[in-house]
């Protein structure tokens, strides 16, 4: 029995991303374990633990899904669980996955997420068919009036300009600089469209104001999974530097938006990143690289200061001049993020995998140099739970 | 026998009727703690500021100011795209919570953070009455007026969103 630190990924694994109609979801979900484990160096009978959702299946199945796997491996799961953070729960996961195998309830976890086929609701193909599946997550007391994930985070974004006088021109700077990643990252979704200018994002059309439609995530299917087993065993299989999980933190504070205090501050967030830094004994401006839930850009920049990169208001000048592009001050969600790599799922397994990549030095014309220490911030709901990690290259 | 083609409340609790049951009779009533005088919005089990589980259903004014709010141009489903642009608010009323709700009876230029607005109430089918806002002050009205679609508190109910505009 160890500490997280023991710990690592692995291996991890991306599939294409976009309209993934053609496939089915189950063919999506093993594809994206094939893939990790073979990242890895492992096969699939090295798997003896999971976390989080299997494929989809009706019934009991999906909701205790690790036997229904183990029947598929052929040998039993010695471990299963759930971490429960929206978006960000597979990026949460790496954190129940690091309990198991640094306590010996397992020694090789995957994590999954996959979306594809003719799903209905939120992960359908069709746009208007999730959009419409998504408004609906906010509950009876506001879908009623018509409210959408959008304008859940819209009524964020005005409330910060007004208070901070954050402007449409400092959002834009933070999609162009992850437009840029997605460029040099080839599966992105929104990459092959080439770069973007700040102009291009605030004269797109408006969605909610102040937000438009640049500001806001892609939608569309795909997979991703990662394998974590202990720091010692990825050495010794030594395909890629072992990436360890530091430090660990959460917050979840409220579930009615009425019921925090401001739409512009969210405690839970720093208390997850103060959890998070507190373990790890790391210092906000030793971190190299960062990952943070951006389903808009509001996000990311709500994000950054209340995990404390910069102070309260202040996030509108952090990011400002490239400040979260590659070889800026802080270097954020570099594949393109949410908003142009990939938003499908709980997707918060591709800002943790994008941070893994970057950590082992593997991430090609998107490479921070010399990036050692990495940050990942999950997003459950519209700011409603955090998660944190502190990770490092071994 | 609704031609409503818009999203209505679903799985509300029994717990929770009072409040629905209050918008239908055009005088919303919220939770207040019996033991620190707290108000609160969707109907909880617990205070968040003295853990009581003692409420009183309890009237509001119905007067407020908005704290955020945002104009949708991309609404949720083609019944909601009918009604753009329109503004969603996030009001602090006067007793200390807030509450979500369109805000109409003026035109979206018009909004501003801080502006006084006042509670209204559409009868959208025989069984749901939603919450609207609309301007406090007549001044904050544009000159040419849409047509009311929400009235104020204690009057009789208002013609029904639906019938308003043959959606």
């Amino acid at each position: 029995m160890g500490r997280l630190a023991d710990v690592a990924v692995a291996g991890v694994w991306q599939t294409k991303q976009g309209d993934m109609s053609d496939r089915t979801q189950p063919s999506v979900w093993w594809e994206s374990v094939r893939g990790a484990c073979a990242d890895a160096g492992l096969s699939l009978g090295d798997i003896d633990g999971m976390v989080g959702d299997g494929p989809l299946e009706p019934g009991l199945r999906e909701r205790m899904p690790a036997p229904g796997i183990a029947e598929q491996l052929g040998h039993p799961l010695r471990f299963h669980a759930r971490s429960v953070v929206g978006a960000g729960s597979t990026a949460s996961g790496l954190n129940l996955a690091a309990y198991a195998v640094s306590h010996g309830l397992a020694e090789v976890v995957v994590i999954v997420n996959a979306v594809g086929g003719r799903g209905a609701g939120y992960t359908s193909a069709s746009r208007d068919e999730a959009v419409a599946a998504m408004a609906k997550l906010s509950g009876p007391y506001e879908y009623v009036f018509g409210t959408t994930r959008v304008s859940d985070c819209a009524v964020m974004a005005m409330r910060h300009m007004h208070d901070y006088g954050t402007t449409a021109e400092q959002l834009a700077e933070i999609a162009v600089a992850q437009r840029h990643g997605a460029t040099l990252h080839p599966l992105s979704v929104h990459g092959h469209r080439g770069d973007l200018t700040i102009d291009e994002v605030i004269g797109s059309r408006l969605v909610a104001d102040p937000l438009h439609l640049l500001d806001c995530c892609s939608i569309n299917q795909g997979g991703g999974a990662i394998v974590v087993t202990s720091a010692a065993s990825a050495a010794a299989l030594g395909r890629h530097a072992p990436v360890v999980l530091l430090g660990y933190g959460e917050g979840h504070s409220h579930i009615d938006p009425n019921s925090v205090e401001k739409l512009t501050e969210f405690p839970a967030a720093r208390l997850a990143a103060d959890t998070a830094f507190g373990m790890a004994g790391v210092r906000r401006d030793e971190i190299d690289v960062a990952g943070i839930g951006d389903h808009f850009t509001i996000g990311v920049l709500m994000g950054l200061e209340d995990a404390g990169f910069c102070g309260k208001g202040e996030g509108g000048a952090f990011v400002s001049g490239g400040g979260t592009a590659i070889g800026g001050r802080l270097p954020t969600n570099t594949s393109g993020g949410f908003l142009s790599f990939s938003h499908a799922g709980i997707c918060g397994i591709f800002t943790l995998i994008e941070v893994v990549e970057q950590l082992r030095h593997e991430a090609g014309l998107r490479q921070v140099a010399d990036a050692r220490l990495g940050f990942v911030s999950g997003v459950g709901g519209v700011q409603q739970a955090f998660s944190a990690a502190v990770l490092g290259r071994a | 026998m609704s031609d409503y083609q818009k999203f209505l409340p679903e799985g509300i609790p029994d717990s929770h009727l009072p409040f629905w049951d209050s918008l239908r009779e055009h005088q919303a009533r919220v939770q207040r703690c019996d033991d620190c005088g707290t108000y609160r919005y969707i109907p909880k089990e617990l205070c968040p500021r003295c853990h009581s589980d003692r409420a009183t259903w309890t009237a509001v004014s119905g007067a407020g100011e908005v704290y955020t709010y945002t104009v949708v141009r991309r609404a949720p489903t083609p019944a909601y795209q009918a009604d753009v642009p329109y503004v969603l608010a996030h009001v602090t009323m006067a007793e200390g919570f807030r509450m979500i709700a369109r805000l109409t009876g003026t035109e979206p230029e018009a909004v501003r953070i801080g502006m006084p607005v006042v509670i209204g109430y559409e009868d959208v089918t025989p069984e749901w009455t939603l919450l609207a806002f609309r301007p406090a002050s007549p001044a904050a009205q544009p000159a040419q007026t849409q047509p009311a679609q929400t009235q104020p508190a204690q009057t009789q109910p208002a013609q029904t969103r639906g019938e308003a505009t043959g959606s």
